[in-house]
């Protein structure tokens, strides 16, 4: 017998006194959107396997909420993971896991359209399912069950939470989000079987429908073949892009407690085109596309007047290659004067700091911290990485944010890069050390330095598919390295776990039979492996053990470039050939310039050359 | 900067609905700063790096509980009709928040928090609750010399906090609890502990305060 919604929320009223933080699971908040049930035809709870302090801050959550609650016959709800006492809780009072909008159980929804932004939420997106009364298995769900589609960036490679899934969505989902519900709406009019609507879903474009693809193997483990076993089902299935950006976010949903990014974040900027080698977002989310500089501005007014926020983030991935970076500068400090606000604009890219940027961003925001990204600590591991830049630009540019006023650089790289040696390594602490002997220079004793480094993890669809991951001992190496070098040199050094790592690479790269490691993984208590405090590589070890899979497979081996690899089917866009001659490059340390001065081919306009008729201004910055 | 004549302090009395239970009192400065910038009316801030919106609530409500009565007070750098001022108020304020009473006070009153006596709570069981038993409860409780609680690894008594507890019949003849706790800086009576040694766990029942008592 279901739980109704009144019956539900009694019951969870009386668990919540006992958990930590119990704001996050009531909803209720300032501009939630909440339909009457039985007013909209077709429910859709939006999921996002991650505590509510971190998904409640996503902005491609916010945006499909919006849109989808913007049709009439929809309502869009909102589930997240709960936190492990939550989860407890909800077990041992027998409560599924429920809408934070109408307080209705998971399994009472039409569809659920799950996000897979990072592979580290896999766990939880089973345990989700299973708190919500849905079936694990995709294979196991019959006619009522909710129809289960995901998305996000992870989902580029979507075969090792394949089981999972009924259908995918590849790349962007704005548009094809509404396709999936109207194929589900005629599929519910013709009263048909839920395999009926899998295979209408099939023939979408951008859709993937796992069950109707078999995967056949090498004796060796690789992957002899991937081959369509429906006559409707995609091959390749090509990503879903958008002409341009659409519109920005309109209602702003503003917790009733803290949660991670409590800002206004407008995304400025879709794509990038530096081609640094080991960037998933860069290869996946081509092409360019911008938002005009007034479409930014007016939807920050409008963001910080609906939620008294006093804090603003400019989103992309490489801001300071938009291409009015500097009236866009202007413009926010007419925000600025208006408002008091603190103004975020992440990810500038080292070389292409004029003096004049340099001068409008102090403006923007004065004192505080810089962030760079070198990557790497040697010009020859930049150029392999493609992302090319001499000590004396990256000099050049420290010495001049030091000489405008800031006094504190934090620096990213990466360890574990491909063809990377010890004297690499050795080059970030020299590098950080020599920045910080020039911020002595110039400031005195109040420059700091802070080296963050995070271990490379190669991923789909980029041109280090094909290569290792570095083996954590090795990894551990380059750290203790590292320890020593910045020993007594004042400088703070923060780093990931290489285990944690470990594990991205794992599922990353993974195939089909991955899905019975994520299984018995999450079986045996994983949960929020992205989170320190919970994170076991043991139990990982345990479940590759039991699904008789070698782990090192999966991470540490070369992949030949015959091979046939696990994402095949899937079209991001780029072409397999681009990859391999980029890689080839890579091996011959040879860069590829930024592509908008010229055109290399990636597979972009091949792919999608009609739609880019439909894209204002000629069309994403390509020549 | 305003002249110093027209800086004005307003008083707020404000119902924190269930919608709200679980927003803690640091989540709920923030929320109120938050409903404050919205609110378009010219909110007198901090100085310094990191201006804040000066408000002063007074007296922070447990997590989990509802309340008919919170007061804030908070500063204008202007002077606007009481009636602007309500009406933006509402306009801004989130699911649950409702505003009752705005009203204008003088500068130099103490602070709100400073001016506080006790406070008023009505309980509410989950569960059928026998009169009688209630009743046996809470006359044992009220007859002992001292209440002797720790809380946060404090030892302290609790009785002399306790200034009226009683059974009451509430709305469809349920029968619930009204207390009136001390609620002076440094002598803050807490329900949840009168309920605790009562012996009711915190997920048997919701607390509505309903009152706070100012020195006249």
């Amino acid at each position: 017998m279901p739980l109704s919604s009144e019956n539900l929320w009694r019951r969870v009223q009386r668990i919540l006194p006992t958990v930590v933080k119990p704001g996050r699971y009531v909803g209720g908040e300032l501009n939630q959107v909440v339909k009457p049930w039985d007013s909209v035809r077709t429910h859709i709870a939006l999921v996002f396997p991650d505590i509510y302090d971190l998904g409640q801050s996503n902005l491609g959550l916010a945006i499909l909420y919006e849109i989808l609650n913007q049709r009439e016959d929809i309502a869009a709800e909102r589930a997240f993971a709960p936190w492990t006492d939550m989860e407890a809780a909800l077990r041992e009072a027998e409560i599924p896991l429920y809408s934070l909008e109408s307080k209705r159980a998971l399994s009472d929804f039409d569809i659920l359209g799950v996000s897979l932004p990072y592979e580290t939420v896999y766990t939880n997106f089973l345990n989700i399912l299973d708190l919500g009364g849905v079936p694990i298995y995709s294979r196991d769900r019959v006619k009522d069950d909710p129809l289960v589609i995901a998305g996000g960036q992870a989902v580029y490679n979507p075969e090792p939470v394949a089981p999972f899934v009924d259908a995918f969505v590849i790349g962007e989902g704005e548009e094809a989000i509404f396709e999936v519900v109207a194929a589900y709406q005629a599929w519910q009019d013709q009263d048909g079987e839920r395999e009926a609507l899998l295979a209408a879903l099939a023939k979408l474009p951008g859709v993937y429908v796992p069950r109707f693809y078999a995967v056949d193997y090498q004796p060796d483990g690789t992957i002899k073949g991937i081959t369509p076993t429906h006559p409707d089902a995609n091959l390749p299935v090509t990503k879903r892009i958008l002409a341009e950006l659409p519109p920005p976010l309109t209602r702003f949903l503003v917790p009733n407690v803290e949660i991670a990014q409590e800002r206004v974040s407008v995304e400025i900027m879709r794509g990038c085109t530096r081609g640094c080698r080991f960037c998933h977002a860069g290869m996946v989310n081509r092409p360019i596309r911008e938002r005009p500089i007034q479409e930014i501005l007016d939807s920050l007014r409008r963001g910080l007047d609906q939620t008294g926020y006093d804090q603003v983030s400019l989103l992309s991935l490489s801001s300071s290659d938009y291409a009015q970076i500097i009236p866009l500068i202007e413009g926010l400090r007419q925000l600025l004067c208006e408002r008091q606000v603190d103004i975020s604009l992440p990810s500038l890219r080292i070389e292409s700091f004029s003096d004049e940027l340099m001068d409008e961003l102090q403006s923007l925001s004065p004192g505080g911290g810089f962030t760079l990204a070198p990557e790497a600590g040697t010009e020859r591991l930049r150029a392999i990485i493609n992302k090319p830049l001499s000590d004396g630009e990256l000099m050049d540019t420290v010495r001049s944010i030091f000489q405008h006023g800031w006094h504190a650089i934090k620096l990213y790289f990466m360890i574990g890069l491909p063809q990377e040696t010890m004297a690499d390594v050795e080059g970030i602490v020299d590098l950080s050390r020599a920045i910080l002997s020039e911020g002595r220079r110039i400031v005195g004793g109040r420059a700091r330095i802070h080296v963050g480094i995070s271990t490379f993890i190669p991923k789909p669809h980029t041109p280090f598919q094909w290569v290792p991951f570095e083996a954590p001992e090795s990894i551990q190496a380059k750290l203790d390295l590292l320890h020593a070098g910045f020993h007594g040199a004042k400088i703070k050094m923060t780093w990931n776990n290489p285990d944690a790592s470990l594990l991205e690479a794992w599922l990353a790269r993974g195939d089909r039979r991955i899905a019975d490691v994520i299984y018995h993984a999450w079986r045996s208590g994983a949960r929020f492996d992205a989170w320190r405090e919970h994170f076991n590589l043991a139990l990982w070890e345990a479940a590759f053990t039991r699904a008789s899979l070698d782990p090192d497979f999966y991470s540490t081996r070369q992949r030949e470039l015959a091979e046939t690899l696990p994402w095949e089917h899937i079209n991001a866009g780029i072409h397999k050939s681009f990859l391999m001659q980029d890689y080839q490059w890579s091996l011959e340390g040879k860069t590829r310039p930024d592509c908008r001065q010229k055109c290399y081919a990636c597979g972009i306009l091949a792919n999608f050359r009609e739609l880019r008729l439909a894209a204002p201004d000629g069309g994403w910055k390509c020549p | 900067m305003s002249a110093q004549e027209d800086i004005t302090r307003v008083r707020v009395a404000y119902a924190k609905g269930p919608s709200l239970r679980f927003t803690g009192h640091l989540d709920l400065q923030r929320l109120w700063e938050r409903l404050l910038r919205r609110s378009g009316l010219p909110i007198r801030y901090s100085q310094g790096f990191h201006p804040r919106a000066r408000l002063n609530l007074a007296s922070a409500l447990p997590l989990g509980f509802v309340s008919d009565a919170e007061l804030l007070d908070f500063w204008m750098d202007e002077p606007r009709a009481l009636a602007t001022i309500r009406a933006k108020l509402e306009d801004a304020a989130p699911p649950g928040l409702v505003i009752k009473d705005v009203r204008i006070v003088d500068l130099r009153e103490d602070s709100l928090q400073s001016q506080m006596l006790a406070s008023e709570f009505v309980v509410r069981f989950f569960d059928h609750q026998s009169e009688e038993d209630l009743q046996h409860q809470v006359a044992s409780l009220l007859a002992k010399d001292d209440i002797l609680r720790t809380r946060r690894k404090k030892t302290y008594d609790l009785r002399p906090l306790i200034l009226n507890l009683e059974v009451i019949t509430l709305a469809e003849d349920a029968i619930g609890l009204a207390m009136r706790l001390r609620a002076e800086p440094g002598a803050t009576g807490r329900p949840d502990q009168v309920l605790s040694a009562l012996g009711f766990s915190h997920t048997q029942y919701l607390v509505r305060r309903t009152q706070l008592i100012l020195s006249p």
